[in-house]
């Protein structure tokens, strides 16, 4: 193997790689005896064919299969030889001895991006700030609140007077267009709360002080986008007679609420609620430090990225930014910039993933972690979990297809490696109000 | 008797159409491969083929000298077909000698 080295530029290399063709042909014969031991012909007994009817018949599929297997072993020698490690699938341009049937050397051009040389920052060197937040009274009291309002019953009231505004009256209605009753305008026992929403816009409001037994007729318009097509827009009246009034009640928030949804007290209802909470803070924070350990990490990446590596995500990105772009439902944002400044903007915004992606896969390696089969088998068995009754099929799906399940090791190993970076920074605790954490902070791209 | 020479006369004056009438197949064996070492071509021919015809539509078709040819009559099986009595048919084979020097490639295409 004779190597030539045309092109070092920054991370791009250039190489044109001779192999000879007594190697090529050793090789094929090699393959070809191989095929010949287990072949099964009419006419010859198993494993009895001759070399040259093999080389007839299967020859030129052979020649190929050794062209294309000589490529990748020089290709991966060469790699090792020198010690490059390459960024992406190098471009090969085969330049003679592509034909199946030459017998000439084989000359082929290499052409491929390494991968930076990545220093390990000092992580101890990172100061993060874990914003924390209890759940206080408030939150678990609205909610609690929440609850109630949800359990609320409705009380009858006797005395004979108009409905006002908060209570609930109990109505049948006939409901008409153009004098013609339509398909379901009709409705018998209909609890309507006057003040409340769910109805046609004025519907309720015009049923403001009525009283049991009495009837009305009221007139409104449907709302040009309401959901049945051939109503919107159009005119109705209403012929509505009242029966009953109501009072709705909400239930006082005490044990006897707590028993009702199914729980044994108030007070486990508080805990399950602030736990609910806690928890949802609990990633907001992890969330947060994340974003602000990766902000700071993308400060620290004094390496290139290779570009076709970035070409490559940018036109991930830039595909869906297009598409948005069509449906013209892209962000506040960018909605002002023309399309230069987009470019230029996502293309920051590919630098930063890349570079992020790659330092972040070298601190792993450099640190030996790896994503263990059983952090697999939960992430896929998660995975299938959301898809009930197909559990079975989703778990066989990854199981076969390497690829998805390499999309779904890819998050496992990076929170591995921000755990990790996270034990080894400086990391102080602030405790902060709910709404500080869930604000998002600037993008610092 | 049989004109020998008459035989002869007539199978030099075949047509192209003919000779590829008359070679059928090669005969791709391990045996026919062996063959090959003593510069011998096996062929499936027209079960009416004479050997001086033979001889003609291979020197014609593949452009070699053919030394000898033999040739031999392998009779169809009788078998049952659904249950009823067949005859598979009898098949030629003739056994071409090569000049020295002279070879025929059978992966070939016939122009």
């Amino acid at each position: 193997m004779q190597v030539t080295e045309t092109l070092n530029q920054g991370l791009k290399r250039g190489f044109t790689v001779v192999v000879p063709a007594g190697e090529l042909e050793g090789k094929r014969t090699a393959r070809l005896t191989e095929l010949g031991r287990s072949m099964r012909l009419p006419g010859f007994r198993p494993g009895k064919v001759p070399l040259t009817v093999v080389k007839q018949r299967y020859g030129t599929a052979v020649t190929g299969e050794v062209l294309e297997q000589a490529v990748n072993d020089a290709t991966r020698d060469l790699l090792n030889e020198r010690g490059l490690r390459q960024a992406t699938q190098p471009k090969v341009e085969l330049v003679k001895g592509a034909e199946p049937d030459a017998n000439s050397d084989l000359e082929f051009t290499l052409e491929l991006e390494l991968l930076p040389e990545i220093s390990q920052p000092d992580l101890s060197q990172l100061s993060l700030t874990r914003l924390k937040a209890e759940p206080d009274q408030d939150t678990v009291n609205k909610a609690l609140a929440d609850i109630a309002k949800r359990q609320r019953s409705f009380e009858t009231i006797e005395e004979a007077r108009g409905v006002a505004a908060g209570e609930v009256i109990t109505v049948d209605f006939v409901g008409k267009v153009d004098g013609v009753a339509f398909e379901g305008g009709t409705a018998n026992d209909v609890n309507v709360e006057i003040g409340g929403e769910g109805f046609i816009p004025g519907f309720a409001e015009q049923l403001e002080g009525l009283a049991p037994g009495e009837s009305r007729t009221i007139n409104v318009t449907f709302p040009a986008d309401y959901q049945a097509a051939e109503l919107a827009g159009k005119d109705a009246t209403f012929d509505v007679t009242a029966k009953a009034l109501k009072r709705p009640v909400e239930p006082a928030i005490d044990d006897d609420l707590a028993k009702k949804i199914g729980f044994e007290g108030l007070e486990q209802v508080r805990e399950a609620l602030s736990q609910q909470v806690r928890q949802e803070y609990e990633q907001l924070t992890r969330m947060r430090i994340k974003r602000d350990l990766l902000d700071q990490l993308s400060t620290r990446t004094e390496f290139e990225a290779p570009e076709s590596m970035l070409d490559a995500e940018f036109n991930s990105i830039w595909q869906r930014v297009e598409q948005d772009l069509k449906n013209g439902s892209l962000d506040e944002d960018d909605k002002n910039k023309d399309e230069e400044t987009l470019r230029a903007d996502y293309r920051r915004i590919a630098e930063r993933r890349v570079k992020l992606g790659l330092l972040l896969a070298e601190i792993g390696r450099g640190n030996g972690i790896v994503v263990t089969p059983e952090e697999m088998n939960r992430a896929v068995r998660a995975e299938a979990s959301r898809y009930p009754g197909q559990e079975q099929m989703v778990v066989e799906f990854f199981m076969k297809n390497p690829q998805a399940a390499e999309s779904l090791r890819g998050p496992i190993f990076e929170n591995k490696v921000v755990d990790y970076v996270l034990e080894l920074a400086k990391v102080d605790d602030r405790t902060v109000t709910p709404e500080e954490l869930a604000e998002v902070p600037p993008a610092n791209v | 008797m049989t004109n020998v020479l008459a035989i002869r006369r007539k199978a030099e004056r075949i047509s192209r159409e003919a000779m590829f009438d008359i070679v059928r197949a090669p005969v791709i064996t391990e045996k026919a491969t062996a063959l090959s070492e003593k510069n011998q071509v096996v062929f499936r021919v027209a079960i009416e083929a004479s050997k001086p015809e033979i001889k003609a539509a291979v020197e014609g078709l593949f452009g070699v000298k053919v030394l000898g040819v033999n040739t031999l009559v392998q009779k169809g099986k009788a078998k049952r077909f659904r249950g009823r009595p067949g005859q598979r048919s009898d098949v030629k084979k003739a056994f071409v000698q090569l000049a020295e020097g002279d070879s025929i490639d059978l992966s070939a295409r016939l122009g």
